[in-house]
């Protein structure tokens, strides 16, 4: 068998940000408490700013400063901002709460399967994101082949956490975060990609949260609880 | 100035060194720990002073016990002194008795010996030594195929899988520290090392806790030398390691390129440093995480396997 | 012409605003006049439509594809503008909880009328994704609208499932922009004129994921298996007007955005490769549909279905490819968008006037309903493609196009699932408007909720009769140049 060779100091450096994002979306398979999967969020959103940053150095694209720094501002302080306020917002209502902010301690609801077996399903998954990106031979301007195959693994892995959640907090985040898996392909393949329209979908993405957290309300306001165990009025 | 060392005599030292030091760096992890708790903690030689302590004991052996419960301990310490030989701990090129073995092999003796404290423990017919035995090998098992991948990531980032290989690639650029694949084999490693060395996440190093303890169980019968043997083997065993980690993946500087005795001599310093320090992380890491609850381990091992099967994928991408 | 788009694109938006402040009653007047404004407005731009495609403002573009999606749009917008006066009559307590119920409901329905009647005018790919996803989130606030538990429920399974596929469908927008971008240069803006242009030259694999991933994507929102689940839940869940503008309009949409991807896929790989994935999901959705019809319960969550139908036969029509097909795919987003706001409407007053959704809770439509009854009933037999109504003529193009296309299986496997689709729905009707209610009437009078319910119905069944028995030149001339811009090959 012979090595692989390594790849360029940039090239190695821009992997490692891409698998931190990867790393960051399974951990959130792992977060209990919402307040935790917000700031996993947070930090998976800060990390693809990282990188739009790196590229933009390195491959000489002045858009993407600017680009890096809105998706930076949106997704990483006023978004999870957006979230606590309506996790904070939640859980008021309740009688005999000790704890103050009640809905940003609260824990996620897990699903039908165990975690390890969920994580080991998720990797199954990214498997077939891994080698279906390299079948396809998509070459990438501007970062290295592997990116391409972690951020549409982000993308699919971001499935299987929407599917495995049963609260419509973590659903919705796991939402987010295939936005960022999403945006991370489009850093990926769509560097050049004018600015305007990436800002556009940045604040496409921030009225689809704003939309998103009035729904959780109504949501709450019906079921006084967050989970999704009830939703099953509609058959058939 | 310095003379060149025979080829036989480093190999010895090699030897030597992991013997001899195994007991100081458990020594400097409970010192390290004690003091991140406000406590003074005990002597950081202190671990050589209970080995002595145990090697005047009596040794007893449970009725019932084959000479399978005497021989484990000898079997075991000579298996983890066979190790060495074949991990680069001070040079950084192959030395002759270094080609018996590859990862594979080492990582199987090192498995055997594990193996042959199990059986001892099970002949024991004492309870906590059989829940430790059969606890330490259901989650060796799980953490397996971690080891595997990592060992996959190796052979394809150096086309062989030999230990001295792997050091010298990524000794050789930059560019291969910042490869994803080699970061993530290393923290995957490393997970494995908190996994079979008995530390926190996993498991307690201190105390018995029955709910909790699966490596600290196993020597509950042993007495005496034979329990000082067992107490040496695993100190090795969690050198032997470090050195793995230390030497091969993380920071494979300071390893003689000859065998000139003073380079000898500062590869023993530097190893015994590296290791030191890796310890000083491991004590951090126990002092910040709480013990996960048994059946958790699981998602600990899922989470290294994670890790070591993202570096083969980023491996066949072309580049990683 | 620019003037007429511009206001034709201010106006709802402007009411929407209006609606936010204004009292109910205004509120209403403001809105029916918009409605039927847009639809005269849309007429006016079909002659221009037929001879040139129109563009403006370099973001602005109509061609006749857009133009067949704009006139469905603009008549529904009209027609449920003027049901809606008769939907919200007494139907809240208090006036305060009226009133607020009222503004928010017309602003969310100019506002989405806005959405839909920009989205086909866009020139560029990534705006057209932009003004879907728009849709989506102004959507999902109507279906919650109502009190109730299940409209809770169906509100975030389709926000949730909708907005998914939009990631998918953003995806394939990424990877439409990366094959755009290795002809013709970085800094390409996803223009969709220029994509086309360059056709032949892109490279096959982008351009084949994105075409797969649109599919996907846009088909969540058009109701396309397995991405559908979200559909029977909102259609039935939300208020009528809402519901009928959703399977009318908002489906045919997304179908349009499929349709945008169609062509680029068909210029790059050749006909081949698209017709077949439509192909697949089209029959998978007519089959589903059909299947599902058989055994419903709730009169809504059945047209939602009959939805699900049409949306496959769309797709279906498309993949035979023969010029009369593709004639007979635009004529039904026409007819289809009368058919079901009809039906829809009918449902509504249904609903209203025996207090319950369910199918077993409705019984002798045709006597207590003198107008409505009979004309839910056209409305079903329409949807059923029954002459002379508009669904028989394109639906009649389409397998007609499949036999001519040689594709006998397909067209055969269409012919066999409407039929049981038709016996779902009839079934269904029978029930509700020919056998007596199975409890006693209780004090229920023959009459009409309210005159303003029935007028677009009746509006709508001469529409069908129209597109049916002799369309318009103007209209087939429209049709003739959109589908050669579709590149029908036979």
């Amino acid at each position: 068998m012979s090595a692989v060779a390594a790849p360029s100091v940039y090239a190695g450096g821009a992997s490692v940000i891409a698998v931190g994002v990867l790393l960051a979306e399974f951990g959130m398979f792992r977060q209990a408490l919402l307040r935790d999967q917000v700031r996993l969020y947070a930090a998976q959103s800060a990390l693809i700013s990282v990188l739009a940053i790196l590229v933009a150095a390195v491959r000489h694209l002045p858009e993407l400063y600017v680009l890096a720094a809105l998706s930076a501002g949106l997704k990483v302080v006023c978004v999870p901002v957006v979230l606590r306020r309506l996790l904070r917002g939640i859980g008021a209502g309740r009688t005999g709460e000790v704890d103050p902010e009640p809905g940003w301690t609260e824990i996620a609801g897990s699903g039908s399967l165990s975690l390890a077996n969920t994580v080991l399903l998720a990797i199954a998954v990214a498997a077939f994101g891994f080698f279906s990106v390299a079948a396809l031979g998509i070459r990438s301007p501007v970062l290295p082949p592997t990116a391409l195959a972690i951020s549409v693994s982000v993308a699919l892995v971001a499935f299987v956490l929407m599917i495995m959640r049963r609260d419509v907090a973590s659903q919705a985040i796991g939402f987010l975060s295939l936005e960022n898996g999403i945006s991370l392909t489009a850093l990926v393949v769509a560097a050049g990609l004018p600015l305007f329209l990436e800002v556009a979908f940045l604040f496409d993405l921030l009225v689809a949260v704003v939309v998103f957290e009035l729904l959780i309300r109504v949501h709450h306001g019906r079921a006084e609880s967050l989970s999704t165990a009830d939703l099953t009025r509609l058959r058939g | 100035m310095s003379a060149a060392l025979p080829i036989p005599v480093v190999q010895f030292c090699q030897v030597a060194t992991i013997a001899l030091a195994a007991p100081g760096v458990s020594g400097v992890i409970a010192r390290v720990e004690a003091r991140l708790q406000g406590r003074t903690g005990p002597r950081v030689l202190q671990p050589y002073y209970d080995l002595a302590k145990l090697l005047r004991k009596e040794a007893l052996a449970p009725e019932g016990a084959s000479w399978v419960f005497l021989a484990a301990p000898v079997a075991a310490a000579t298996c983890y002194l066979t190790v060495p030989l074949l991990i680069p701990v001070l040079t950084s090129f192959g030395l002759p008795l270094g080609y018996m073995g590859d990862i594979l092999g080492g990582g199987l003796i090192l498995a055997l010996a594990s193996f042959l404290v199990a059986v001892a423990a099970l002949e024991t017919g004492s309870p906590y030594a059989q829940l430790g035995a059969s606890r330490a090998k259901t989650f060796g098992a799980i953490t397996e195929p971690v080891v595997l991948f990592v060992v996959f990531t190796v052979a394809l980032v150096t086309g062989t899988d030999l230990p001295y290989a792997l050091a010298a690639t990524v000794r050789s650029s930059a560019s291969q520290i910042v490869r994803p694949a080699h970061l993530l084999a290393a923290a995957a490693l490393f997970m494995v090392i908190l996994s079979e060395t008995g530390r926190i996440p996993v498991e307690t190093h201190t105390g018995t806790n029955e709910f909790g303890m699966i490596e600290e169980a196993r020597p509950f019968e042993h007495s005496g030398p034979y329990f000082a043997l067992l107490k040496w083997g695993s100190a090795m065993k969690q050198l032997i390691l470090y050195t793995i980690l230390i030497n091969v993946f993380v920071a494979p500087w300071g390893l003689a390129a000859s065998t000139q005795a003073g380079a000898v001599g500062l590869a023993i310093v530097a190893l015994l440093a590296k290791a030191a320090a890796l310890g000083v992380v491991v004590a951090v890491i126990d002092n910040s995480f709480a013990k996960l609850r048994l059946f958790k381990i699981t998602e600990f091992a899922a989470a290294a396997f994670l890790l070591a099967v993202l570096g083969v994928f980023t491996l066949y991408l072309g580049g990683g | 012409m620019l003037v007429v788009i511009l206001l034709l694109l201010g106006a709802p938006f402007a009411t929407a605003l209006v609606s936010l402040r204004a009292p109910a009653a205004v509120a209403q007047a403001v809105t029916a006049i918009t409605g039927v404004g847009s639809f005269g407005l849309v007429l006016a731009l079909i002659p221009a439509a037929t001879h040139r495609d129109l563009n403006y403002l370099s973001y602005l573009r109509i061609d006749a594809v857009s133009a067949v999606f704009l006139l469905a749009t603009s008549f529904l917008y009209a027609a449920v503008a003027v049901y809606s006066v008769g939907y919200l009559a007494r139907s809240r307590a208090s006036d305060a909880d009226f009133s607020r119920y009222a503004r928010r409901f017309y602003a969310g329905l100019n506002l989405f009328a806005w959405t839909m009647l920009a989205a086909p005018m866009m020139s560029n790919l990534a705006l057209l994704w932009i003004a879907v996803e728009v849709t989506t989130v102004v959507s999902a606030l109507l279906v919650a609208i109502e009190d109730t538990d299940g409209a809770a429920e169906a509100a975030w399974k389709y926000i949730l499932i909708a907005s998914a596929g939009l990631g998918l469908a953003l995806l394939a927008t990424i990877f439409a922009y990366y094959a755009g971008a290795q002809v013709l240069g970085e800094h390409y803006n996803l223009s969709f004129t220029a994509l086309l242009q360059a056709g032949p030259r892109l490279p096959h694999t982008p351009v084949r994921l994105a075409f797969v991933l649109a599919v996907l994507g846009f088909g969540t929102k058009m109701g396309l298996f397995p991405v559908h689940t979200w559909l029977p839940d909102a259609h039935s869940e939300a208020p009528t007007p809402v519901s009928a503008l959703l399977s009318g309009s908002l489906l045919a949409v997304s179908f349009y955005a499929i349709l945008r991807y169609y062509q680029v896929a068909t210029a790059a790989l050749g006909p081949r490769f698209p017709r077949d994935v439509l192909l697949v999901f089209g029959i998978a959705s007519l089959l589903l549909a059909a299947l599902y019809l058989l055994d419903q319960r709730d009169v809504k969550r059945l047209l939602a279905y009959s939805s699900v139908e049409h949306m496959g036969i769309l797709a279906i029509g498309v993949s035979f490819g023969a010029p009369i097909a593709l004639a007979g795919v635009l004529l039904h987003v026409l007819a289809h968008a009368a058919a079901k706001g009809n039906a829809f409407m009918g449902a509504g007053v249904l609903v209203r006037k025996f207090g319950s959704k369910r199918i077993a809770g409705i019984g002798g439509g045709l006597d207590l309903l003198p107008w409505s009854g009979p004309l839910f009933g056209i409305a079903v037999l329409a949807l059923c493609a029954m002459p002379p109504f508009g669904i028989f003529r394109s639906e009649f193009e389409i397998v007609e196009g499949g036999f001519g296309a040689s594709a006998n299986a397909p067209a055969a496997v269409l012919i066999v699932l409407v039929t049981v689709a038709f016996l779902g729905l009839s079934v269904a009707a029978n029930r509700m408007l020919l056998m007596p209610r199975d409890r006693s009437p209780g004090a229920l009078s023959r009459g009409e909720p309210s005159a303003w319910m029935v007028v677009p119905v009746v509006a709508g069944v001469a529409v069908l009769l129209v597109l049916g028995i002799h369309p318009p030149a103007d209209l087939t001339g429209l049709l003739a140049r959109a589908v050669h811009q579709l590149g029908a090959v036979t």
